[in-house]
């Protein structure tokens, strides 16, 4: 099994880097191979909002950068883990600038699921997503924030599965690797 | 009733070029009606405040302003990765946390249903409090793309509600009071029935995919494992 961790910590942020070492640890432990992209060591461009990985070069974003290789990886593993500082209930500008880059992994056409609308698949099969948002001690509102956020990329990407978890900062390591190995249980099919 | 006039400093959150997003025409339509009774605005593009001086120039504005609005498309569920970057410079630097500033968010979305747009808001609410701005409120606004950065005023009967809208809420700010919930509820119904923008959309995507000469290849796979 293929996973790869978006690590989207900013620079200093060492706690991230921390719980993506204990959750690459976990995933090998488990036999999967883990890929991982520190993202703020990768050139990745921003996302310009021009649709032309819909409508010109369908599925390839024009700009050749990291951000090709980020699509490519999560597209090809069957666990994508969202790891990032909760910030203001979301994503870290490092990881939200990966992920702005991989609307090419969906269609542009819509159709309707559930009441309401959404992009179709481009491809047959997508990863699992598991978000792990890190912060320095609970915040409810933030935490409630995040989990929403990645159960509606969870939608929106065709995720067969997903899940989301927060670890504080404060948290022994064997605390945090057991809580992350709750999490995985959730995402693997 | 309306106050003194306001001081108001506009994030345009869309990386598109000056003058061509929805964002940057909701926000300008948004101005114009802030300073019709006087008072100064400022207007600042997500993609020009990644420079450090116009960073510099954006924070010194907000020390200034009684009011921060972001106008900004949603990506993704939540908000462009130009303006959450925006966001952390501004929470980190601003140098007096708690003030009077007040912070209204105007989304749009390219799916017909506002409430796509949910997450981002929340996510403009949380930022408020931590950057020590006061949250006046959010307006959501689905289908955007039927506007396609063409100025409010000139974007005929289908923006009707979404000027509607904005009216209510800059006469709201202006007299002090947050945005109002007809002015949320206006917005937020869709611009077109839902079935037809889908309809519409999808027709859109194939006319400029023809335009380019890829109409056959949409669905093109390009990083699909190789067999």
């Amino acid at each position: 099994m293929q996973a790869v961790i978006l690590n989207g910590a900013r620079a200093g942020e060492s706690p991230v880097d921390g719980v993506h070492e204990t959750l690459a640890r976990a995933l090998k432990d488990r036999g999967w191979q883990a890929t991982s992209l520190r993202l703020r060591d990768i050139p990745i461009a921003y996302c310009q909002g021009c649709f032309e990985c819909w409508v010109k070069t369908p599925g390839l974003c024009k700009m050749a950068d990291g951000g090709r290789d980020v699509a490519r990886s999560m597209i090809n593993a069957d666990l994508a883990v969202l790891l990032t500082s909760i910030t203001f209930g979301g994503y870290s500008s490092e990881l939200k600038k990966a992920l702005d880059r991989t609307i090419c992994l969906v269609s542009p056409f819509f159709m309707r699921l559930g009441g309401e609308v959404y992009h179709r698949r481009r491809y047959a099969k997508y990863p699992a997503l598991l978000g792990v948002g890190v912060l320095p001690e609970a915040a409810p509102e933030d935490e409630r924030s995040f989990t929403t956020l990645v159960s509606r990329n969870a939608i929106n990407f065709h995720a067969p599965l997903y899940a989301s978890g927060v670890i504080y900062t404060n948290q022994t390591a064997e605390a945090a690797r057991e809580y992350l190995d709750d999490l995985l249980e959730q995402v693997v099919a | 009733m309306t106050g003194p006039p306001i001081r108001a400093v506009l994030l345009v959150g869309s990386a598109k070029p000056e003058g061509a997003s929805t964002s940057e025409a909701l926000g300008r339509y948004l101005l114009d009606r802030l300073a019709a009774e006087g008072g100064s605005t400022q207007l600042f593009l997500v993609n020009h405040v990644r420079d450090e001086r116009h960073m510099r120039e954006l924070l010194a504005a907000l020390a200034a302003a009684d009011l921060f609005i972001l106008c900004s498309p949603v990506y993704v569920d939540s908000l462009p990765s130009l303006v959450v970057r925006a966001f952390e410079q501004i929470a980190s630097r601003r140098p007096s946390p708690a003030s009077a500033t007040r912070f209204v968010a105007v989304l749009n979305c390219g799916f017909p249903e506002a409430r796509h747009c949910r997450a981002a808001l929340e996510i403009c609410r949380i930022f408020s409090r931590r950057a020590g701005l006061s949250w006046a409120g959010g307006l959501a606004l689905g289908g955007g793309e039927i506007i396609h950065g063409t100025a409010l005023d000139k974007a005929g009967p289908v923006a009707r509600r979404v000027r509607q809208a904005l009216d209510m809420t800059a006469a709201a700010l202006r007299s002090g009071a947050d945005v109002p919930d007809a002015a949320v509820k206006t917005i937020a119904r869709p611009l077109v029935p839902t079935q037809m923008y889908t309809l519409l959309s999808n027709f859109g995507w194939r006319q400029k995919g023809r335009k380019n000469h890829v109409a056959g290849q949409l669905g093109a796979t390009p990083f699909a494992p190789r067999s």
